[in-house]
């Protein structure tokens, strides 16, 4: 499952216009690393959320320029089982 | 009265050429930009013609990771500032400091983008609305934009007066400059209004031109035959300097901006005051503000959409400011069709060529002038070496801007 919302991950930035060289579970979401601005981030968030079927709360929204592309794949994850098992 | 400021340059995006010199030897020549939607084109079967300028990759004036999600008004409006700031010789903060730069450029926004938003919303709901979607579609974001894409941390601001809105904001540069609030300033429009519901608005109000076998004689302003308006797509952008800052530069101008006026009908949204007065009253504070009288034009660069009721309100409008004696007039919207706002950069632009070339260029289309009687350029450009140039724009809710142009530059 992980891999699977990895790629979708990468997948989304690269419809988004980001280069996804180097690109790993390492690698920060925001200016550090990916550097996905505000708007950026929000859109991913939304990108997620209607593939997956999850939902972000704003606190979580305004989390994301500090995770790790591993971290938000871990949250999503845990998002969906939560969902699977409701 | 005031002073008059210099155009150092001039940038277009036009589906007849994007510089001046190739939209002037259009309107000259009679090469018409107007087309028949192609076939797989969203406005095939919804309108006869249009005028479509050239594609422009958004990436070429954005960076990638914005130009994905932005309306094609402000990609042309960031072509035109491109150029006009390339023709003028111009780099912020090496040739004006940032902060004295000012940016006015003007448009309807980006409904285009909006309408695939509100479909998407319709299908989706919420998550098929981008977080983009704000700044890809106000009206602010073409000026916004330039200011961003170049540095400009002045005045930045954009006019909302409908197809007046370019010429508007050429005379909001000139009562910038005047005040000294600036040395230079970015005046412009841009407009992008070939999509479904824009085009189905004007198409039942049976405002646009139909029926014509040869999408070339759709649009004939003053022509008894018009039976409606072309709608096209455009964007200009002047670099407007006081004229001793273009002096010192030492880069040339191509004229100057001798003054301008605006009044407003006060009569209805759509449908200009038939009797003309307040245009009249628009082209007199035109004068007035270059130190000009009547008499000193020597080309009317009119509106002339080919609309029986705005074409008729205009004529009416030369005939009260001048009676029987008109300088010679022409529309140049029959080779361009109506660009809503951008129609003033462009007209300007032609203007501008007019008063260096010592040519005038005709109404392409107009073989039965309307009965009201002014000096129609017809068939062939007609050479006179002129003074000054006044270029009229109408907008929807009654708004008249008036431009007179003139005193050629050392380009």
């Amino acid at each position: 499952m992980k891999d699977e919302t990895r790629q979708f991950l990468l997948d989304t930035l690269t419809t988004m216009n980001y280069p996804i060289d180097g690109v790993d579970d390492d690698t920060m979401l925001g200016p550090s690393g990916a550097d996905l601005q505000s708007l950026a981030l929000a859109e991913l968030a939304v990108r997620v959320e209607d593939h997956f079927g999850v939902r972000f709360n704003d606190d979580e929204s305004e989390m994301l320029a500090g995770m790790t592309m591993g971290e938000f794949a871990d949250l999503v994850e845990s998002r969906v089982q939560a969902k699977s098992a409701s | 009265m005031g002073t008059s400021v210099a155009v150092s340059g001039i940038g277009l995006v036009s589906t007849v050429g994007s510089t001046a010199e190739q939209v002037f030897e259009a309107a000259c020549s009679g090469r018409s930009g107007l087309t028949r939607p192609a076939a797989d084109h969203p406005l095939h079967g919804l309108l006869d013609v249009a005028g479509f300028s050239p594609a422009i990759d958004p990436a070429s004036v954005l960076p990638a990771t914005e130009s994905r999600f932005v309306d094609r008004s402000i990609v042309m409006a960031l072509r035109a500032a491109e150029d006009a700031l390339a023709d003028a010789g111009i780099k912020i903060g090496r040739d004006v400091e940032a902060d004295r730069v000012a940016v006015v450029v003007s448009g309807v926004g980006g409904l285009a983008l909006h309408e695939e938003q509100v479909l998407e919303y319709g299908r989706k709901g919420r998550l098929g609305v981008s977080p983009y979607m704000l700044p890809g579609v106000l009206p602010n974001m073409a000026a916004a934009r330039i200011s961003i894409k170049f540095g400009i941390r002045g005045y930045t601001s954009s006019v909302g007066t409908a197809c007046a809105a370019g010429a508007q904001s050429v005379g909001e540069a000139l009562r910038i400059l005047r005040a000294g609030e600036a040395d230079l300033v970015l005046a412009g429009c841009s407009e992008a209004p070939l999509f479904g519901t824009f085009a189905s608005s004007f198409t039942n109000a049976r405002a646009l031109a139909h029926g014509w076998d040869d999408p070339a004689q759709a649009s004939r302003p003053f022509d008894r035959r018009r039976n409606g308006l072309v709608l096209g797509e455009g964007a200009g952008v002047l670099v407007l300097e006081r004229l001793e800052h273009a002096q010192a530069r030492g880069n040339g101008w191509h004229a100057e901006v001798l003054g301008w006026g605006a009044t407003n009908d006060a009569y209805h949204p759509t449908t200009p005051r038939p009797d003309g007065s307040a245009a009249a009253d628009c082209m007199r504070r035109a004068l007035v503000d270059a130190d000009l009288a009547a008499a000193d034009i020597g080309y009317l660069n009119a509106h002339g959409t080919s609309t029986k009721a705005g074409d008729a309100a205009e004529l009416a409008a030369i005939r009260l400011v001048y009676g029987d004696d008109s300088p010679p007039v022409s529309s140049t919207k029959g080779v361009t069709g109506h660009m809503l706002g951008a129609s003033g950069l462009v007209e300007a632009a032609i203007g501008i060529q007019a008063l260096r070339r010592g040519l005038l260029p005709p109404t392409y289309n107009l073989s039965e002038p309307d009965p009201v009687e002014v000096d129609h350029i017809v068939g062939q450009p007609r050479p006179a070496q002129v003074a000054a140039v006044l270029s009229n724009s109408f907008g929807f809710g009654g708004h008249n801007v008036s431009l007179v142009l003139g005193r050629p530059g050392p380009r």
